[in-house]
């Protein structure tokens, strides 16, 4: 596991960019969880730490857009809806203040 | 005009030299590629005018065609895509006018199969990775072109064919404006911003050049309207979106011209202009501010130099001319 952020760092309903071993990864923090996913967008790379977040009605998930050509993303898994690609997503460990990633 | 051509030109040099060493990262000729970048760097090869320089770019291209006419995202690819195929279309229909190659007139042909094959029955094109109105608005941008420039490349019957596959897609876009001028597509595009620009300028503005069968005059304005009316007070759109910004910058210019409408529009385009030199990297531009420079998007940075080179002339049909809508 690797060190990712500390969870000050983001507050709800923040995001945060992270470089981990050369990776872009983009944070994000929602409903008290966070969820973390390779930055680049698997449609033409564009950063989805600059996405903006969607909340299912009734609570069902959340979501980022891709800025550049409007891909949703499930936060917790990754999935595209239908897009001919996924999000990569990493699983974030959470220990006290710490958030920890495997990458 | 406040931004003056002494200060243009010399970046228009500059990221062509940039976009020319880096080669290797878009020509086909250096291997399997991104088609969507390359579609975009054969752009900036024809409004370089450089093309007849680079004709072995834009036959490579004919060579990574698939039997049914179209391209996939990466020139590897074996499954046909309708908006990759279209960008591609338009790059080698345009190409050719200079180029005047057998093979790539052949290869026109094929794309137009591809697309009277491939609509459907409402008047769109689908692609996955593309909102449908964005799928139909680069075809019908083809056949734009087709009819402008290449009539005498597909027999009578086909032309026939290509005019009625036309007025579908152009229907297709057509009804689906919003009363505030924008067009939308809840899965892809909720600000409306890109789909807009590209609507107005890729495809349905064309109407008019071509003879106003659809009367599209109203449909632009409003379309320019709703671009205006949500350019940020720093001269961006869509919360700093660069590509999105050039796309609107570069769309309200050709539209604006076209309808007369220049007057109401030169501020925006500059303030949109100078915004994107301010968030200039040193070589090329980033997708937003302070991120690393992206080739397709110092692409999509030198066309808007270049078509800005053009509308700050007083002629509108060398304009037109940059979209493809005039030989
Ligand atoms: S780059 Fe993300 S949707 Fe196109």
């Amino acid at each position: 596991m690797i060190f990712l952020a500390k969870a000050s760092e983001i507050p709800e309903g923040e995001r945060k960019l992270v470089k981990v071993n050369g990776v872009d990864v983009a944070v994000f923090r929602q409903g008290g969880r966070f969820y973390a996913l390779n930055n680049a967008c698997p449609h033409r790379q564009g950063p989805l730490s600059r996405g903006t977040v969607e909340a299912a009605a009734e609570g069902a998930g959340c979501f980022v857009r891709c800025p550049m050509h409007g891909w949703r993303f499930d936060l917790a898994t990754g999935d595209s809806n239908g897009r001919p690609a996924n999000a990569t997503v990493y699983a974030v460990d959470q220990r006290g203040e710490e958030l920890y990633i495997e990458i | 005009m406040s931004i003056r051509m002494e200060q243009i030109q010399p970046i228009i040099d500059h990221e062509y030299a940039y976009l020319m060493a880096e080669r290797p990262h878009w020509s086909l000729t250096k291997g399997d590629q991104d088609l969507e970048l390359v579609a975009h760097a054969l752009r900036v090869l024809l409004h370089m005018k450089t093309a007849p320089q680079h004709p072995d770019e834009y036959l490579a291209l004919v060579d990574c065609q698939h039997a049914d006419g179209g391209w996939g995202k990466m020139s590897s690819e074996k499954t046909s895509a309708a908006w990759v195929t279209a960008f591609c279309a338009l790059m080698l229909i345009r190409g050719n006018l200079s180029l005047k190659n057998p093979r790539i007139a052949e290869s026109v042909r094929k794309c137009v199969r591809y697309f009277l094959d491939t609509q459907k029955e409402d008047g769109k094109w689908s692609d996955p990775s593309w909102a449908d109105l964005d799928a139909v608005s680069h075809p019908v941008s083809f056949f734009d072109v087709l009819m402008a420039v290449g009539p005498n490349l597909v027999d009578a019957p086909t032309m026939v064919r290509v005019r009625d596959s036309w007025r579908k897609g152009m229907k297709f876009m057509l009804e689906r404006q919003d009363a505030d001028g924008g067009w939308y597509d809840p899965e892809f595009h909720p600000t409306g911003v890109e789909i807009t620009a590209h609507l107005i300028q890729d495809s349905i503005v064309a109407d008019l050049v071509l003879g106003d069968e659809h009367q599209v005059r109203n449909c632009c304005q409003k379309g320019v309207m709703k671009l205006l009316s949500v350019q940020a007070a720093d001269g961006s759109w869509d919360g700093e979106n660069v590509d999105h910004t050039m796309d609107c910058t570069r769309s309200i210019m050709l539209v604006c011209s076209i309808l007369g409408t220049r007057a109401q529009c030169d501020r925006t385009i500059e303030r949109g202009l100078e915004w994107i030199l301010k968030h200039k990297c040193e070589k090329g531009w980033p997708d937003f501010p302070g991120m690393e420079t992206n080739l397709e998007r110092t692409c999509d940075g030198l066309d808007t130099l270049l078509k800005y080179k053009t509308y700050s002339q007083p002629v509108t049909t060398a304009l037109v001319k940059l979209w493809g809508y005039a030989a």
